[in-house]
């Protein structure tokens, strides 16, 4: 009797066990999800609210201009972002971009081909990136601090090389990336959705990606598991400088002219498309999908907003609310959820 | 003994995390300037009695009565203004701050919120010559030596009027001297009246200090004794009991050259080397015990490449070389070193435990730096199999995975590479019995398959059930080595202990 009671009791264990197994399992699927889900039905929200606000919202040309209007911040935020999950920051990238923007009509205008100059400028913003890579990882200065002084340096050789003037492109078809490729689309939408998508394989699928994520979870770990994490970092500061320059190119190809004026909020907007798409500021969680749909929200909104002729400075009071909002509901949801 | 009540009179306290008894049934009185040691072995309950003392935690049963009224702690500060004060082993203070500042936290003197900075630095010196400390309060707090830094901590305590005055291993990490010197200030309190608990597992220091040693074991106070008509071996005895973990005889070491030596490491500052030799062989694992502060985990992170500082020489497989300078160094030698703080140095918790197993073998799994999918899910669940990691998935958070299981995901992304040479430190702190009974398994099946193993650890029962061969340190030396068959929880404790 007893011996019967100890063994129904035993399978009873192992039963439950068995059933617990897959909605646990299930649960996990939805973990890894939900985190996009949380942003991705926030999206939708804007997205059917604009509808209604504003019958001009939903239509493909103006699907086209909010992608067109946040290419040149979704190549920023890429590089914010690996340089985030790195587990650093970049806000040189209000430097580099108009560092960029500058010299590419310049040389350009010597004339210089597209693909010459491009590569120039990817080289130059790398070689930013390169400054602020050995400045963090060598001398030791806290990326913050690194990179504030980078932003004022690059920004302020912009408007030396220029003496702020502004300058128009001679040939207007070396402004390529403003042109149309077909049924609408511009190349700045094309070039976003390939540095995406490679972004987002480098990180993934390559040793690379795992060693960002390493050094930006645990860096002494990562640092006794034998990564180089000073040459990793270093190489994601080349990244995140070489995407802001040629975010900088793509401003000068839009407006047909070099200007240092340009990418200003290029910094603060592209962390706040990283944090929107659920990455920490400590690093070592986010990545590029998060940070694109970030990007598209904060878009969006800016689009959505001036269709409806809302001044531009309650567009920033939106942006920032949204901002509180995302960030504060997730917050929430892991304190509901007891997670620490 | 009149009829006052004694200054601290703690009766059936218990405590338990979750099935863990941490604390069962405790009962313990401190009188008025009278030096209570209690001793144990880690993980006997010491830290949780010191704990409920300093209101950190509250007991699940019990009461605790000061001077003869009972009190209730429901937080750290309940407890400062009982007077009663916790000298925690890790100190808190403010480094940016004056000696003056931090012995007045919280209330410096000031008129209309504006601090007096003369006045600060009288009241402090008063504070500290209140109990005939000397002490130049003026100096900035970073600038102190870690003894120095103690005192003051103890001059806070006796500002805000503490009558009972709990420290936890507080020679940990002094020197020689700078125990001296706080031993004498302890004493000097006690002749005015404080009532002082010391927690440690220094059988020397209990013998120089303390009026009455009581004994934890397992969360159950097993003896309360005289230590001027107790011996060393009756307390050491009291700490252990008897049973314990069983493994089996490891087999005969047949290989007679060395594969790792250690020669003349030595290195300056606390804890120090001096002058240590050791050899492991192929198929053996080398114990290296010691209390905290002994120098073990200088042999051990000096064998990661940690310790560029460390003077000397190692001889892997009959090549001779400097102390490795990083860690590079280190592993292209053939060492995998499995660290002591899994969380800080040992892990990324953010990722999956895959990602974790493999970190330390990325080339491997892959080509033209593109991971291999397929081939690192393998190597992953291979590994979590040898070491029987329980999970729902590998792509699980490691950080959501029990103690027991995240040391194991350590040891196994260190076991990816194939390592000869294997060095762990403190391969078990914090893990349940059950995860650390399969570890200690399996190193010994790792030792056996021929890899040659240094456990470094201040865990006295692992180091004498694990190891092959037990090296014991004191002081940063070798002070003793005890063969396979001739060891015991007893000597080792002996020998680290200078009892």
């Amino acid at each position: 009797m007893a011996e019967e009671g100890r063994s129904t009791a035993e399978s009873g264990v192992a039963a439950s066990l068995g059933a617990m197994a897959r909605p646990m399992l299930r649960g996990q699927i939805l973990d890894r999800s939900i985190q996009f889900l949380g942003i991705g039905t926030f999206y939708v929200v804007i997205l059917i609210f604009f509808s209604f606000a504003e019958p001009n919202f939903l239509q493909y040309s103006n699907a086209i201009n909010i992608l067109s209007a946040v290419s040149v911040l979704g190549i920023v935020a890429v590089g914010q972002a690996i340089a985030i999950v790195s587990g650093g920051f970049d806000l040189s990238v209000s430097g580099t971009l108009p560092l960029g923007a500058v010299a590419y009509a310049a040389i350009v205008n010597r004339p210089t081909g597209v693909l010459q100059a491009t590569l120039l400028v990817l080289l130059l913003g790398a070689a930013i990136g390169l400054g602020n890579g050995l400045i963090i990882n060598k001398i030791g200065i806290n990326p913050l601090i690194t990179t504030l002084g980078t932003l004022s340096i690059g920004a302020g050789l912009a408007f030396v090389f220029t003496n702020g003037i502004t300058t128009p492109l001679k040939d207007l078809n070396t402004g390529i990336w403003g042109n149309t490729a077909f049924a609408g689309i511009t190349y700045d939408v094309i070039a976003l959705v390939v540095i995406g998508i490679v972004s987002f394989l480098v990180l993934r699928y390559t040793t690379f990606g795992r060693a960002v994520y390493a050094i930006g979870g645990n860096r002494e770990a990562a640092r006794l598991a034998g990564i180089r994490v000073d040459l990793v970092s270093t190489v994601v500061y080349m990244i995140s400088g070489a995407l802001a320059a040629f975010a900088g190119e793509v401003v000068t190809s839009q407006l047909l002219a070099g200007s240092a004026t340009v990418g200003g909020a290029a910094a603060l907007s592209s962390i706040a498309a990283v944090i929107l798409g659920g990455a920490a500021l400590t690093g070592g969680e986010g990545g590029i999908v998060g940070t694109l749909l970030g990007v598209l929200i904060l878009g969006t909104i800016a689009d959505g907003m001036a269709l409806m002729h809302v001044a531009s400075f309650y567009q920033q009071i939106a942006t920032g609310a949204v901002l509180l909002l995302a960030v504060g509901f997730g917050r929430l949801r892991q304190l509901l959820g007891g997670r620490h | 003994m009149t009829g006052a009540p004694p200054l601290l009179a703690v009766s059936g306290v218990s405590k338990s995390y979750g099935a863990y008894r941490a604390l069962t049934d405790f009962d313990f009185t401190v009188e008025a300037g009278q030096s209570v040691s209690v001793i144990g072995e880690n993980g006997a309950g010491k830290s949780t009695l010191a704990k409920i003392l300093a209101g950190a935690i509250r007991p699940d049963s019990g009461t605790i009565a000061l001077e003869g009224e009972e009190v209730h702690f429901s937080t750290p500060r309940d407890a400062i203004k009982r007077g009663v004060a916790f000298i925690p082993q890790e100190l808190a203070y403010l480094p940016n701050l004056s000696v003056a500042d931090n012995i007045l936290v919280g209330a410096w003197p000031n008129r209309f919120g504006i601090t007096n900075r003369r006045m600060t630095v009288v009241k402090a010196t008063e504070e500290a010559r209140r109990f005939g400390i000397d002490l130049d309060v003026a100096r900035p707090m970073a600038r102190l030596k870690l003894g120095e830094r103690q005192i003051v901590e103890i001059v806070k305590a006796l500002a805000r009027r503490a009558r009972l005055m709990v420290l936890d291993e507080p020679t940990a990490s002094l020197s020689d001297q700078e125990s001296k010197i706080l031993f004498s200030v302890l004493k000097n309190l006690n002749r005015q009246g404080v009532g002082i608990v010391y927690i440690s597992h220094r059988m020397d220091e209990v013998y120089r200090f303390s009026d009455r040693v009581d004994v934890l074991r397992n969360g159950v106070h097993v003896a309360s004794v005289s230590p001027s008509n107790t011996t060393p071996a009756q307390l050491i005895e009291y700490m252990l009991g008897q049973a314990g973990e069983q493994l089996p005889a490891s087999g005969e070491v047949t290989a007679k050259e060395p594969r790792l030596s250690l020669m003349g490491w030595q290195a300056e500052g606390v804890p120090s080397l001096r002058g240590v030799d050791l050899e492991v062989r192929s198929g053996e694992i080398v114990g290296v015990f010691g209390l905290r502060g002994a120098g073990q985990e200088l042999v051990a992170e000096g064998l990661a490449g940690l310790h560029g500082h460390i003077r000397g020489d190692v001889v892997v497989k009959g090549r001779r070389g400097r102390v490795f300078g990083t860690p590079r160094q280190a592993r292209r030698a053939g060492i995998s070193y499995v660290p002591a703080e899994r969380k800080r140095e040992g892990l990324v918790l953010s990722m999956s435990i895959q990602a974790n197993l493999t970190l330390l073998v990325l080339r491997q799994i892959s080509r033209f730096g593109i991971r291999l999918a397929t081939l690192e899910r393998r190597r992953a669940a291979e590994l979590a199999r040898r070491l029987n990691i329980r999970y729902r998935s590998l792509d699980q958070r490691t950080g959501d995975l029990s103690g027991g299981n995240q040391q194991k995901v350590l040891v196994g992304s260190r076991l990816a590479s194939r390592p000869t040479i294997f060095v762990l430190q403190e391969p078990t702190r914090g893990v349940d019995v059950g995860a650390r009974v399969e570890i200690h398994k399996f190193l010994r099946e790792l030792a056996q398959g021929g890899a040659a193993i240094v456990l470094v650890t201040s865990d006295v029962e692992e180091a004498v059930v694990v190891s092959d061969r037990l090296v014991i340190m004191r002081d940063g030396a070798i002070v003793g080595e005890l063969a396979a068959s001739r060891k015991t929880q007893a000597q080792a404790l002996a020998l680290a202990t200078a009892a």
